[in-house]
């Protein structure tokens, strides 16, 4: 195919009408859900059950059931934390930085990837309360005044987390909904049921299309993902700072912040790209969220997935060059060590499998972008345990060493993480419009005015 | 194909931008000469401070160069020839090293064989830091981006008479072939010449740090060409505050990102509080140097993000032309931050030494762009993206 470079292509593929964009996307929103839908409601529900059913044991007998032990303190609870805090960024990253590159094909897109950020930053946010062992404590991590004389510790990036996490999670709900409105009104002015109607009206704050609603809308959508790019920046590189400002081997290294961004938008992205790929075919999006976007996307994954490859290769090559007895033996284990089946399953997955998109006809084909957003998935989470558990399983003595073993309960907890997040995602999918109506129809042929006269309808 | 819709005429560079070039050129040369005959090493010095200053505007503007060809961008492309034009300064940018490579034993702790033998550590990185694999690294870096460079813009010159659409989709894989070689090299470059200074030192950020500031003014140095070039008409018809508004942006972003990367390296250095690593920032921190260190913060980000915090001012000629040289300036002091406290710990210097190396360096730069522009079109009228390019609008 060639690339004609004298006019703009479309986002969406057909020329569809503004009116069959409207109906194919409020569509799954107005039917009944087919079987196959329940069952994969069914699957994600049992999951969850599992994570709850773990917890519920956790809670009665305490965090010995888990395979935390003397040296490896932070065992799943926190590498899930990182893992779904990461997640969460892609979603940012695909509404407001490409926002602010005014890149259109986003559209399709931005949504869904919304929603997926506010799911995974719920997920991620139940880890360290559950690993603080008593979660019903957890309230004394906001600095309030209190009987007990209890303050926070603020010189912790722990507590950091506390407020870079909730902003975050504030920001991007505040982003989503506002991004919703015209949305609902468009679902409202559609609704046939009356209690449909009456909950569109209520969430659709009085929006009714008109040209200033509009322009108080583009502005206030510019400010919010003028705000949220430096927050999603700030949220993964504090959570870096949890591991950096440690004096651990392995753990304290200056690339940290820029390495956990982009690490958390690689796996983010790799998670966007496989619940779309379903999604689109399910609910037949497959003009709207085509095939050339889900190519860019995995070009940014190959593009994140070299800058993790890189910030891998500084922090080997800059532990020998330090001359530090630690930090060399710290990398020598990560990587021949106890450990080193995860460290090269890491580097697999993160490293390996991404160079397949070199290929466009790879980059083209749904099937194996799946399976490598699949192996990306696996190998962040690797990642992240490499890093948590290589370093301090053999940290500065020798007679603590431990090796660390995740129980039943963990990995029952890390599946119900799962089923928590699919599970709202399989909601949101059948609730709310998980394409943005208005964005699309904006970025249809035709419905904007160009500058050579006549819109780009006329060929 | 383009071409023939598209009103270019090539102009001469104005005479006294010609003169201006050759003027700072002989006074730089004259001074810098004296300058090493007086104190040969602080002179070297010197002389990497502008090496890798102008050095990273070579490969910086190669790298706005794949960037564009790889994003698919369209509203740079009026300008990319401009950048092109400014790659040729991978060139140049060897004249000011050769001098240093003379004095390796003033300038690098670790080309003194046996101050290494007597010292573990630097024994241990004795296989990465020795003069001839050094020599090495260095000819074989310059010769992979000279290659590059050829490649790319080579295929873009050709393009202007041929207008061949082949030449796009050439270097759209060529730049992402550069992409990894360029991060690499980069980060091997900043390593060589500018960390092992101290070579005690580490930090893993180091090449991040270094190319935030090289993407800085190579887009600094592309937007001042911009504005005096389409000022003087030599340009095209078409380029509007939108397509300034872009540099504007742009600029501010890396303003902050500078900032980013600065404030990791310093904050996680600072909180770990390890002596093998904190005493890189205790020598910029004492004897007068402290003064240095905290104006570097006000120079490189406060000064530029509030010039160009506002939307008018991203696309404000005026502004963008003052943003522009204060961000050349401000890496040039950022080189000077990161090289000379290892020549005078005691202290900083400023001197007439100082002052000559900017002087000689500027001339270099413009007289090179005058030398390269005078058989080239400034703008890649065969570039089939031009037209779209002219017409962006935010």
């Amino acid at each position: 195919m060639d690339i004609d470079y004298a006019r703009e292509a479309s986002v969406i593929e057909g020329n569809p009408s503004l009116k069959s964009i409207e109906d194919s996307i409020s569509k799954p929103l107005s039917t009944k859900a087919s079987w196959k839908y329940w069952l994969a409601l069914m699957f994600t529900s049992s999951l969850l059950i599992t994570g709850v059913v773990c917890l519920g044991f956790s809670f009665y007998y305490g965090t010995g059931l888990w395979g935390n032990n003397n040296p490896v303190g932070w065992g799943f609870p926190i590498i899930n934390f990182v893992f779904w805090v990461g997640i969460g960024h892609a979603g940012t990253l695909i509404s407001a930085i490409l926002f602010l590159f005014r890149q259109k094909w986003r559209t399709g897109i931005a949504r869904f990837a919304e929603g997926m950020t506010i799911f995974a930053v719920m997920t991620a946010a139940m880890f360290p309360l559950i690993h603080v062992g008593r979660p019903w404590l957890g309230g004394y991590l906001f600095p309030y005044p209190n009987q007990h004389a209890l303050w926070v510790n603020f010189t912790s990036p722990l507590l950091w987390d506390v407020f870079a996490v909730s902003t975050y999670f504030i920001v991007s709900f505040v982003f989503w909904y506002v991004g919703l409105i015209p949305d609902f009104a468009t679902l409202r002015d559609r609704a046939v049921t009356k209690m449909r109607k009456f909950i569109y009206t209520l969430f659709s704050l009085g929006w009714r299309h008109s040209s200033r609603h509009w322009q108080n809308y583009e502005m206030v959508y510019l400010i919010l993902a003028g705000f949220a790019t430096p927050l999603v920046l700030s949220v993964h590189t504090i959570v870096s700072f949890d591991f950096a400002v440690a004096i651990l081997p392995g753990w304290h290294t200056t690339i940290f912040p820029p390495y956990f961004v982009a690490g958390a938008v690689f796996s983010g992205f790799a998670m966007v790209q496989n619940s779309l790929i379903i999604i689109r075919k399910v609910f037949n999006y497959e003009h709207i969220i085509t095939l050339d976007t889900l190519e860019k996307m995995n070009k940014i994954m190959l593009v994140t997935g070299m800058m993790v490859g890189y910030a891998y290769g500084m922090e080997f090559f800059i532990a020998w060059y330090s001359g530090s007895q630690p930090e060399q033996f710290a990398f020598m284990n990560r990587a021949f060590g106890p450990y080193m089946w995860a460290y090269w399953i890491m580097i697999t997955c993160n490293v390996v499998s991404p160079q397949l998109f070199w290929f466009k006809k790879i980059r083209r084909n749904v099937f194996v972008m799946f399976m490598v957003a699949v192996f990306v998935n696996v190998g962040m989470w690797f990642e992240r345990f490499v890093i948590v558990v290589s370093s301090l399983s053999r940290d500065f003595l020798p007679s603590s060493w431990a090796y660390y073993k995740p129980t039943l309960v963990d990995i029952g907890i890390l599946l119900g993480s799962f089923g928590f997040f699919f599970t709202l995602v399989l909601l949101f999918a059948k609730t709310l419009p998980v394409v943005s109506i208005a964005e699309v129809k904006s970025s249809a042929d035709g419905s904007q005015p160009t500058h050579h006269g006549g819109s780009s309808h006329d060929k | 194909m383009n071409s023939g819709q598209i009103d270019y005429t090539k102009k001469e560079m104005p005479e006294k931008v010609v003169k201006l070039g050759y003027g700072l050129l002989a006074i730089g040369f004259v001074l810098v000469v004296a300058a090493f005959a007086f104190d040969y090493t602080r002179a070297s010095f010197n002389s990497l401070i502008s090496f890798m200053f102008v050095f990273s505007l070579g490969v910086g503007s190669l790298f706005l160069v794949a960037l564009e060809h790889i994003a698919g961008a369209y509203w740079s492309v009026p300008f990319r020839r401009i950048s092109e034009l400014l790659t040729a300064l991978i060139f140049v940018a060897p004249v000011l090293a050769i001098p240093v490579l003379f004095d390796l034993h003033g300038l690098f702790h670790w080309s003194h064989v046996e101050a290494v033998e007597a010292d573990t550590i630097l024994a241990g990185k004795s296989s990465y830091l020795n003069e001839s694999f050094f020599y090495i690294r260095f000819v074989v870096i310059f010769v992979i981006f000279i290659l590059f460079r050829i490649a790319m813009v080579g295929g873009s010159f050709k393009q202007d008479t041929t207008g061949s659409v082949k030449i796009n989709k050439i270097n759209a894989r060529l730049s992402a072939a550069f992409m990894p070689f360029f991060a690499f090299m980069l980060s091997i470059m900043a390593i060589d010449w500018l960390m092992s200074l101290e070579p005690h030192w580490f930090s893993t950020i180091f090449g991040v740090y270094y190319f935030a500031g090289t993407f800085l003014v190579a887009l600094s140095l592309l937007t001042l060409y911009v504005l005096y070039l389409n000022k003087e008409g030599m340009l095209i018809d078409g380029i509007s505050s939108d397509h300034l508004y872009n540099f504007g942006a742009l600029l501010f972003a890396f303003v902050n990102f500078w900032a980013y990367i600065a404030f990791s390296q310093y904050m996680l250095i600072w909180y770990a509080n390890m002596p093998e690593e904190t005493y890189w920032f205790i020598i910029r921190s004492e004897h007068g140097w402290e003064f240095i260190s905290l104006a570097l913060i006000v120079i490189h980000f406060v000064v530029p993000y509030v010039m160009i915090l506002s939307q008018p001012s991203k696309s404000s000629k005026k502004r963008l032309k003052v943003v522009s040289y204060w961000i050349l300036g401000a890496h040039y002091y950022n080189l000077y931050w990161l090289v000379m406290p290892t020549f005078s710990k005691d202290g900083p210097v400023l001197g007439w030494y100082e002052l000559v190396f900017p002087i000689f360096t500027a001339g270099l730069i413009i007289t090179t762009f005058n030398f390269v522009s005078k058989k080239r079109n400034l703008v890649a009228i065969g570039d089939p993206k031009l037209k779209r390019g002219i017409d962006f609008r935010l």
